[in-house]
């Protein structure tokens, strides 16, 4: 073989490589390993299999988060980080310029979401949802996080939260 | 004087040695940023500060090579070149070893001109010389980041530097013979041709090339140890493919002779290789074994066809050599400052999108409310303990729930959310890759250019 034909050879020898290793990359889902994206909070999430007092409380505090996040125009993620200890909701009101009083509107917002999802879902009856309604839309902002981290407590736990009725009320939890 | 062969040796050892150390700190700057309680921006300065110096430093070493006698300006140049590696061993803050990598830098500029100088007299023939003084670098260069990160790991980054000594003065015995013979006899024996200028075009190819090849290394590396949490061994170990691939590249280089084709063949292997890391599937080692293949393989075959295509014809060799010396490391520059941005950029964003995502995986899991919320708080104080960084996030899961449901649960949780993250940290190298093996595809302009002076291509 010519010296002339060797470089060809080894010049398309490279390029089928190349092209080989990116072609099977690519087809291996090279271009989608990427971190999957989140869900805009403010679109309405369906209700899983609503059944079940953890069950509802779990899918309500999610409601309760996707509903706040919506308000301040952050994700249902970044929220519930930010919830997650009082350092960690300082630096997200530092990093977005939220104050208390914005926060603890937008918490309140979200659980009011939150009952209305619930009712509509059908894990809440409207005898329930019109006293919890009102109640979060009152609730401090310290006893509002709480709720949406935990709001088994709270549903589980009805005369606590909603005074002397709840105990009636909540014989209508499914 | 000494028999050639041990001379050859010892010029290729300390071309090697010195070519190694553009990139040989590459996988001791996480320590070194520990150790020297610096910033990132400053901790890459060892690195660049010794490859701008080489940069700058070259070509003048190589005239001061041929005036003072290339076996003198070998032996002080290996000398300077260990006492500040011993400096740099020592230093206790971040300027002095910066200051001492300088002066390394200085040292191996003269010694790896002056070798160039040395080798045809020693091998017989100027191809032959050029062939070994090539080789010779780009193997230190490929070696480089496998041997820093297997002495960081067993010893000390200091080690790296210390071990330098002796070798560097081990590579200058045989060399101190020709000094010598040229301090005894005023003889300098210098290169009298003065033929042709420096060869711009594949001057510029090498620059572009050895850009993409830093960029190779040092973001492999980064993306192995910050990225997938190697330890150093690790990330040496999983490095070690691309000199290992290097040596088939070099095997295969004497078969084709035509310079011009293994440079084009070498770059398109090269822009293969980076295109595959950009294009990662999975956080899985063994993919990036292929790449690697043919980083090394292009890597081989591009510097040693651009080196050859540099030099050959024109004279004196040590001022073209010089130069070549000078392109490839304003290319490590360049290319390190030109992506070191993009890519801290882009990991502090896809750490972002990673930890976002793993909060959604998190919050629609079926584990029990009361482990997620406990689970939210530590993750939460891990960030917190690790800004800036992709966050190991096992320890957050300790201890594992005692009943098997919610342990299995817990469990998958955590492969959903490690996988989430290693999404992430794999993807923040993808731009820099890619733009990395575009430099490398660019090189193909010059190299179409580039013709070597006198040789049938």
């Amino acid at each position: 073989m010519s010296a002339v034909a060797r470089g060809r050879v080894v010049v398309v020898g490279a390029i089928v490589a190349a092209l080989a290793l990116v072609g099977v990359y690519l087809a291996a889902g090279g271009s989608s390993y990427t971190p999957e994206q989140t869900q805009n909070p403010c679109k309405h999430r369906p209700w899983r299999n609503p059944q079940g007092l953890q069950e509802i409380a779990e899918q309500f505090s999610l409601s309760a988060l996707d509903g706040a996040a919506c308000q301040l125009g952050v994700s249902r993620e970044t929220l519930a980080r930010a919830l997650a200890t009082t350092a960690s909701r300082e630096a997200f009101a530092e990093r977005y310029g939220i104050g208390e009083a914005e926060l603890a509107k937008a918490i309140r917002a979200g659980l009011v979401r939150a009952v209305d999802d619930a009712e509509r879902a059908g894990a809440l009856s409207p005898l329930i949802a019109g006293p919890l309604r009102d109640t979060v839309e009152r609730i401090p902002l310290d006893q509002a996080i709480e709720l949406v981290k935990d709001a088994r407590s709270a549903l589980g736990d009805l005369e606590t939260f909603l005074g002397p009725a709840g105990s009636l009320l909540e014989e209508l939890l499914p | 004087m000494p028999a050639p062969r041990p001379r050859v040796s010892a010029l290729a050892l300390a071309v090697g040695l010195v070519l190694a150390d553009s990139s040989v700190v590459v996988l001791a700057l996480p320590e070194i940023y520990r150790d020297l309680d610096t910033s990132v921006a400053g901790v890459t300065w060892v690195l660049v500060s010794f490859n701008l110096v080489m940069a700058l430093a070259a070509v003048p070493a190589a005239l001061l090579a041929r005036r003072v006698g290339p076996g003198r300006a070998a032996a002080v140049g290996l000398a300077i070149f260990a006492g500040a590696g011993l400096a740099c061993g020592l230093a206790d803050n971040l300027t002095t070893l910066i200051l001492a990598r300088c002066v390394q830098a200085l040292g191996g500029a003269a010694a790896v001109t002056a070798a160039l100088e040395l080798l045809p007299a020693t091998v017989g023939s100027e191809r032959r010389a050029t062939a070994v003084w090539a080789s010779a670098g780009a193997t230190g260069a490929a070696l480089g980041p496998a041997v820093g990160g297997i002495l960081t790991e067993l010893v000390s980054w200091q080690s790296i530097f210390l071990l330098q000594v002796p070798v560097a003065l081990a590579a200058a015995v045989p060399i101190l013979a020709v000094a010598k013979h040229e301090a005894a006899t005023g003889i300098v024996e210098p290169e009298l041709r003065r033929t042709g200028r420096p060869h711009l075009a594949a001057n510029l190819a090498l620059a572009m090339v050895s850009a993409a090849i830093a960029a190779a290394l040092f973001l492999l590396v980064l993306l192995l140890i910050e990225g997938w949490r190697l330890s150093p061994i690790g990330a040496a170990i999983v490095v070690t493919a691309m000199p290992l691939a290097a040596l088939l590249g070099s095997r295969l280089g004497p078969h084709v002779p035509s310079a011009r084709a293994r440079a084009a063949a070498g770059a398109i292997l090269v822009s293969g290789g980076l295109g595959g890391l950009a294009l990662l599937p999975r956080a899985e080692v063994a993919l990036t074994l292929p790449p690697q293949l043919l980083i090394g393989v292009g890597l081989s075959l591009v510097l040693s066809a651009l080196t050859e295509t540099a030099l050959g014809g024109r004279a004196p060799q040590a001022i073209h050599g010089g130069w070549t010396i000078s392109a490839r490391h304003a290319g490590v520059v360049i290319g390190l400052l030109a992506l070191t941005p993009i890519f801290t950029h882009d990991i502090a964003q896809q750490r972002e999108d990673a930890i976002e995502a793993g909060t959604a995986v998190i919050l629609d899991s079926r584990v029990e409310p009361l482990i997620k919320i406990d689970l939210a708080q530590k993750i939460a104080e891990r960030l917190e303990g690790e800004k800036g960084k992709v966050p190991t996030l096992g320890p957050a899961f300790e201890p594992l729930p005692s009943d098997p449901h919610a342990r299995a649960q817990v469990e998958q949780l955590r492969g959903e959310l490690q996988d989430q993250l290693d999404r992430g940290a794999t993807h923040a190298f993808s731009p820099s890759f890619e733009l990395a093996a575009l430099l490398g595809l660019l090189a193909l302009i010059p190299i179409g250019l580039s013709r070597r002076r006198g040789v049938e291509l």
